[in-house]
């Protein structure tokens, strides 16, 4: 096993930019999360390090190794594709021993193999059967055993469970996980769902227009993120934001108003935004909290989103879900400054 | 219909009764006829008059003609040259069409266009406009009277069609098992063997069986290229049991019967290669 380093990745498709310097480091047995909207080259990037792409530019390490010129089959990276890609006309043994015949492995090793990687993801009893005869959940396993009986250095898995239902997703995430933390090996996972970034990463990467935005541990991103951008990114609902202006030195966003303290003054000579997070919401009738409107409910289950206006501002309120207030009625909302981030409004940057 | 209280699926195309093969059995019909009346025609009596009505059933029946047939010309030998070059032909065919469409499913969107472009243009060349121009090359290279001019055009994969065709069925692979393959080690070779040519089986087949046929009952090359009757092929020596004894057409429909007996039983030999089970989209993983 060995770590993974991209150096300045660039890579173009014709006009379209699909990586601008990519930097990134997932040390070794590391299970790093790159998590990023559509389109940001997150599934490029792991192209590139699996090497069905060549970077225009920059460098692919594997452990010490520089692999950026080498050909896919000798860089020892195993991909599992989001469609799975396991062959039609080959069983599911066949499948996960494809790339040990490639290889030229001898029979009984590669049974042994891949009865090895079967009994990992636990499929062993569809050995036998054709893809075409697995469930979604099954061919989901048998694309991880193929990866797995390779004894690679490094996974690379694009949204693998994208193509899963629901329940299934939650099961398989759990797997993925245990798989990690039993093999002790460096993954690369993409994945466009915050909610498995955060639940699964060792460290998450926030991609956006091709670099990283924010790397750190999934507690980091979500409550000291660099910018407007991974802020919004990270966390369900997304975000609220409020323009800041001020006057007589507090800080006035929408409903809200907060004495300014410290290097405030400074921060204030440019435009601001205030962002709040749903969760961060608190209804309470708590003495210089603001009025607002209920404008929609959506009732989650356990909890309960509501939709509010106040001072002219939507804002979306995180309550637990015995609350059901009326549509169009009121309630008092604040919330504490400790728990709202600052940005510049330009640049989006965090500023504290 | 199915029992009361007896559930079973409705078997979508598969309808149940036998209406749904009429229109099958009527296309059928049209081509039967001829042939009935090719195999009719060659058990007729040699030197009565031809029927004013077609016959179903000649009377009596006379298998002389076959025997006659063979007399006059040397048809086993003229099958066995069939033999020989369909035997060369079609595997390069398939080889050579299926490794150039496979070449062109990888290429890059635009310059797999302009093929597609090229090889329509070239579908478009009428055979007999290149006659001459090939007769020179050929002679050029003294090459005639061999069965080279032939089998060459299979170098090519016979017709920029079959290669289209290769393209078409590759294209509809999904990239990323090529991608897998490639990531397991394989080169393009073993990629086209192991992962491509497995997944458009009948294809293949479909091609094998057109390029055979053409091959088969090809007459215009061999007539030009071929001077030595000892290498003539089935459709020459047909040509000459016409020639010999131009009123007696039973014998000529014998030596019919005799060269497209292999050609059906060809066909009815792959056809449960086209019905080959459907196996569903296993490959979308979804």
């Amino acid at each position: 096993m060995s770590g993974l380093t991209l150096e300045g990745i660039h890579k173009t498709y014709g006009d379209v930019v699909a990586l601008r310097g990519l930097e990134l480091t997932a040390a070794e047995g590391e299970l790093l999360v790159v998590v990023g909207p559509s389109g940001c080259g997150k599934t490029t990037a792991l192209r590139v390090v699996a090497g069905l792409e060549r970077p225009d530019a920059g460098r692919v390490l594997i452990g010490e190794r520089d692999v950026t010129r080498l050909a896919p089959a000798k860089r020892n990276a195993s991909m599992v594709f989001q469609t799975y890609a396991l062959f039609p006309h080959l069983t599911a043994g066949d499948n996960i021993g494809f790339g040990l015949r490639a290889r030229r492995m001898k029979r009984a090793e590669v049974t042994l193999r891949v009865r090895e990687a079967a009994a990992l993801v636990r499929c062993e009893e569809v050995l036998d059967r054709h893809p075409y005869e697995l469930s979604g959940g099954e061919r989901q396993r048998v694309a991880l055993a193929r990866a797995l009986a390779r004894h690679p250095d490094v996974f690379l898995l694009d949204e693998p469970l994208s193509n899963l239902d629901a329940q299934l997703r939650v099961e398989t995430r759990a797997e993925i996980e245990s798989l990690h933390r039993r093999l002790g090996a460096t993954m690369l996972y993409v994945t466009h769902d915050q909610v498995e970034a955060l639940t699964m990463g060792d460290r998450v990467a926030v991609m956006r227009d091709g670099s990283v935005e924010q790397v750190g541990t999934p507690e980091e991103v979500y409550a000291a993120p660099v910018n407007r951008f991974v802020a919004r990114f990270i966390g369900i609902p997304p975000l609220n934001i409020l323009p800041v202006t001020h006057r007589g030195g507090r800080f006035l966003a929408g409903p809200f108003s907060f004495a300014m303290r410290g290097n405030d003054e400074r921060l204030a000579r440019r435009p601001l935004e205030l962002g709040i997070r749903p969760e961060h919401l608190v209804i309470s009738t708590a003495k210089g909290n603001a009025v607002a409107t209920v404008a929609l409910v959506e009732v989650a289950g356990p909890e309960t989103f509501i939709h509010v206006d106040a001072a002219g501002h939507r804002l979306i309120v995180r309550a637990p879900g015995s609350m059901r207030p009326k549509l169009g009625s009121e309630l008092l909302i604040g919330v504490r400054r400790a728990n709202t981030l600052l940005f510049d409004a330009e640049t989006g940057e965090t500023l504290s | 219909m199915n029992p009361p209280g007896r559930w079973a699926p409705r078997q979508g195309l598969v309808a149940s009764g036998g209406w749904r093969h009429l229109p099958a059995a009527l296309v059928a019909a049209t081509f039967v006829f001829p042939l009935w009346f090719m195999l009719s025609g060659s058990l007729r009596e040699a030197g009565l008059p031809p029927p004013r009505t077609p016959e179903l059933v000649p009377w009596p029946l006379a298998f002389g003609n076959y025997e006659r047939a063979i007399e006059l010309v040397d048809l086993p030998r003229y099958a066995l040259n069939s033999l020989m070059v369909v035997g060369l032909a079609v595997p390069l065919t398939v080889l050579f069409a299926s490794w150039a469409g496979f070449a062109m499913s990888q290429l890059p969107k635009r310059t797999a266009g302009v093929m597609v472009g090229v090889s329509l243009v070239a579908l478009m060349v009428p055979v007999t406009a290149l006659l001459v121009s090939r007769f020179a090359l050929f002679r050029l290279l003294h090459l005639t009277d061999t069965f080279v001019p032939l089998v060459a055009p299979s170098l090519m994969g016979t017709s920029p069609f079959y290669v289209l065709l290769f393209y078409w069925s590759f294209k509809r692979v999904p990239g990323e098992l090529f991608e897998a393959s490639r990531l397991a080690g394989y080169g393009s070779l073993r990629t086209w063997w192991r992962v491509a040519m497995p997944l458009v089986r009948p294809v293949t087949v479909a091609v094998a069986v057109l390029a055979f046929v053409f091959t088969w009952s090809n007459f215009i090359d061999p007539l030009i290229y071929l001077f030595d009757e000892r290498k003539f092929t089935l459709p020459l020596g047909l040509r000459s049991l016409a020639q010999l004894d131009p009123q007696n057409f039973p014998l000529l429909l014998a030596g019919s019967v005799m060269a497209t007996a292999p050609v059906v039983a060809a066909f009815l030999y792959v056809q449960r290669h086209f019905l080959q089970r459907h196996r569903g989209v296993g490959w979308l993983g979804r």
